[in-house]
């Protein structure tokens, strides 16, 4: 991100780097914040990043069918999210894509279930794997714009990696944070507040997007956006909609007035829907 | 052009989120309702003194161990206080919250044991005070950043016959365990140990601040023994409350050093300065040299510790020996184990499961999604298997330990102490062992102060 008139503070974290403008603050506020942000962070990669050994994801990878294990609260309300997300999209982002089903387990079952009481999750495959890779980061930003909350930080622009902002309260006199969407002479300028956006595209990780219902590469080349109030869903909804149809990206958003979405066409145009409709008009 | 959407983000409520895409989430597929498994009789009551960071590591990892039930809550500062109060309750804990250890030792009558992850200087005084309330105790290492601190604390477990575990937490960590029991003591796979390298590399950090409104006013922190709120943030780096990066670091190495060996070092020689922060009293980089008196001859070893750059390979205890070298890490990305030439072949360990074949750490291959499985690019040109490459001496054999740690770093190291209690298990970190892992730490600062080389005496390592 290029704010010079605010400082910003970045972060590597979930195999990218994370930046954190924050504005109408003291510089030493701001930076001290932004530590406070960023020690989350780590925390917040020690138990949702399948990489590494005792996170919580990691060790539900390698459960047995039936095995039960305590799992922390960011696993679980991740984890809840990317079942809303699973549930509301009908697969389309789904966290356990690469899991192997038996033959006879019937698709629109899920293959773990989780007891938010308990604290716990089961698996229902032999092999779990859960990858958290298109929903992780979005997640993070919600969280460390929590943390500034309790620091009273509210205007401020949070970025996941390149493909998740999330926009807190526009700075002092303006309207919003100036957040690029689309390329080249197709590219368009928002001016965002308290809502995120993310893109999901194959420019940066090539062909890294499965269709986790056809368990095939996405048929999509060109990159999508999704627009929503909260970063984690936003982004998985960026790779819901990569893996969409237009049809089913435009029926989505007719039944979510509050989620947007624009997709790039081969020429750069952009189409969009929902809540992004009304933005890039 | 600007889109709002109704309300900030906040801890309490940032799952709205989820609810506002529609979904129903107590009527999903993924929700499951469990039963509780754990008997009445073998829940244990504890409470937590220091809500701070690692108070809170210690925290998720004990709720992940079942029969664990959280009383009380201490801390000076009501922002932690309130933020462990908060986790504790989500998980169906009704702990009390206290800002004085000694009120709540008073008031919370049926517990068990007491988990302490206060600041250094004052791990003697709540230490001393729950075992003498007839509580076990989980205490955060460093012991204590004095050696007469560490030594009451080991004479209070005595004198109430209540038990002390330390946290060096690797020592319960399952693969450190194999490591030492299999590879090292079992196997002989190292040979003769002669040399250890240690070290931890942590990149720049920023001070700790806090957030406008939650500073604690200075009467109160004087009455708790800090001197001001940027000191109670960052009682790491004052000497009044800590030992500096050599303990907060440097303390889970060296104490594997003691451990894995059996026995403690003869001398110490340390180097270290405040060279590049302006607002720390401790030594930012410090290297120390020491000689450890093994039955088979002298272990030489050296230690790093530098909090100014991640450079040089993240942090490790590597042990050099005639046959084999082990090099280990709580991240298994840095753990490798290494046969010398001349060593035997490890193909019965391997059937034996103490070692495996290289499948992951450092220069492993990435790992194959299932989705990439299918139409691997082949690499053309003929088989190479009747050539041989001349160039510079062959890198050692590099091999995997087969042990997966599938819990939370601490957890191992919590349930030793909980199981200690229960069942009688023998404690993995007693306070006897650990003193004399203090004694090594608190003597390289002083080797630092004073510039020049110091022995241990046998007895100095005895409380």
């Amino acid at each position: 991100m290029k704010f010079p008139e605010f400082p910003e503070f970045h972060h590597e974290a979930m195999a990218t780097t994370f930046a954190l403008v924050i504005a109408d603050q003291s510089p030493d506020y701001a930076r001290q914040a932004a530590t406070a942000c960023f020690r989350e962070l780590d925390r917040l990669e020690s138990e949702l990043s399948r990489y590494v050994e005792s996170s919580d994801i990691a060790r539900a990878n390698r459960l047995a069918f039936g095995e039960t294990i305590g799992i922390g609260e960011d696993a679980l309300h991740c984890l809840l999210l990317a079942a809303d997300a699973s549930l509301a999209t009908d697969r389309a982002f789904d966290a356990a894509y690469a899991s192997e089903r038996a033959p006879a387990q019937p698709a629109d079952t899920p293959l773990f279930t989780l007891d938010p009481a308990a604290h716990t999750l089961t698996s229902h495959t032999a092999q779990l794997h859960l990858d958290l890779g298109a929903i992780g980061k979005g997640y993070a930003l919600d969280r460390l714009a929590a943390v500034l909350a309790d620091w009273a930080i509210t205007h401020a622009c949070l970025h996941g990696g390149g493909s998740s902002v999330l926009a807190l309260d526009a700075p002092a006199g303006q309207t919003g944070w100036p957040i690029g969407l689309g390329e080249g002479q197709h590219q368009r300028v928002l001016s965002l507040t308290r809502c995120a956006l993310s893109g999901s595209g194959l420019a940066v990780q090539g062909e890294h997007l499965v269709d986790p219902r056809a368990q095939t590469s996405a048929q999509r080349r060109d990159r999508t956006w999704a627009l929503a109030p909260g970063a984690g869903l936003s982004d998985a909804l960026s790779t819901a909609f990569f893996i969409f149809n237009d049809a089913e990206v435009a029926a989505f958003c007719t039944a979510h007035p509050h989620v947007g979405a624009a997709l790039a066409h081969a020429d750069g145009k952009l189409v969009a829907h929902g809540a992004l409709a009304a933005l890039l008009a | 052009m600007s889109e709002s959407f109704s309300s900030p983000l906040t801890r309490r409520d940032f799952l709205s989120t989820s609810a506002k895409l529609g979904a129903f989430i107590a009527a999903a597929p993924y929700i499951a309702r469990g039963a509780e498994v754990v008997a009445k009789a073998d829940q244990l009551n504890v409470a937590l003194i220091g809500c701070g960071e690692q108070g809170r590591i210690l925290t998720n990892a004990a709720l992940k161990i079942p029969g664990i039930r959280f009383k009380a809550v201490v801390d000076i500062w009501g922002y932690n206080r309130t933020y462990a109060e908060r986790l504790l309750k989500k998980f169906g804990h009704d702990p009390k919250p206290y800002e004085d250890y000694r009120q709540m030792l008073a008031e919370v009558t049926d517990l068990d044991a007491v988990i302490i992850a206060t600041p250094d200087f004052v791990h003697a005084e709540h230490t001393v005070a729950a075992l003498k309330a007839g509580k076990h105790v989980y205490c955060e290492k460093l012991m204590s950043n004095t050696v007469e601190g560490a030594r009451s604390m080991v004479h209070a477990a005595r004198a109430t016959k209540k038990l002390l575990q330390v946290g060096h937490q690797r020592r319960s960590n399952p693969r450190y365990r194999h490591a030492k029991d299999r590879i090292h003591l079992e196997g002989r796979l190292l040979g003769r140990i002669t040399n250890i390298a240690g070290q931890w590399h942590r990149a720049v950090t920023d001070d700790y601040g806090f957030p406008n409104g939650q500073g604690i006013p200075e009467a109160k922190l004087n009455q708790y023994g800090f001197a001001n709120m940027h000191e109670f943030r960052n009682w790491r780096w004052f000497k009044r409350y800590a030992g500096g990066p050599m303990s907060d670091l440097g303390a889970h190495q060296i104490d594997v050093y003691n451990w894995l060996l059996g026995c403690n070092p003869t001398m110490c020689i340390a180097s270290g300065g405040v060279d590049y922060y302006k607002t720390h009293e401790w030594y930012d980089n410090a290297i120390a040299i020491f000689e450890f008196p093994t039955k088979e001859g002298t272990v030489r070893a050296t230690y790093e510790v530098l909090t100014t750059t991640s450079a040089g390979g993240g942090y490790h205890e590597y042990f050099m020996g005639d046959e084999g070298a082990l090099k280990i890490s709580e991240n298994p990305k840095y753990t490798k184990l290494y046969r010398e030439a001349r060593a035997p072949e490890w193909d019965k360990w391997v059937a034996q499961g103490i070692v495996a074949s290289p499948t992951s750490g450092e220069g492993a291959p990435p790992a194959v999604k299932p989705w990439e499985k299918v139409g691997v690019k082949k690499l053309g040109g003929p088989a190479k298997a009747s050539t041989v490459d001349v160039r510079e001496t062959a890198a050692l054999s590099a091999w995997d330990i087969p042990v997966t740690l599938d819990k939370a770093i601490h957890q191992p190291h919590l349930e030793n102490f909980f199981d200690a209690i229960r069942l009688g298990t023998p404690l993995n970190c007693d306070g006897e062992s650990a003193f004399a892992t203090t004694v090594t730490i608190l003597k390289i600062n002083e080797s630092i102060a004073a510039g020049k080389k110091l022995t241990f005496a046998p007895t100095d390592f005895l409380a």
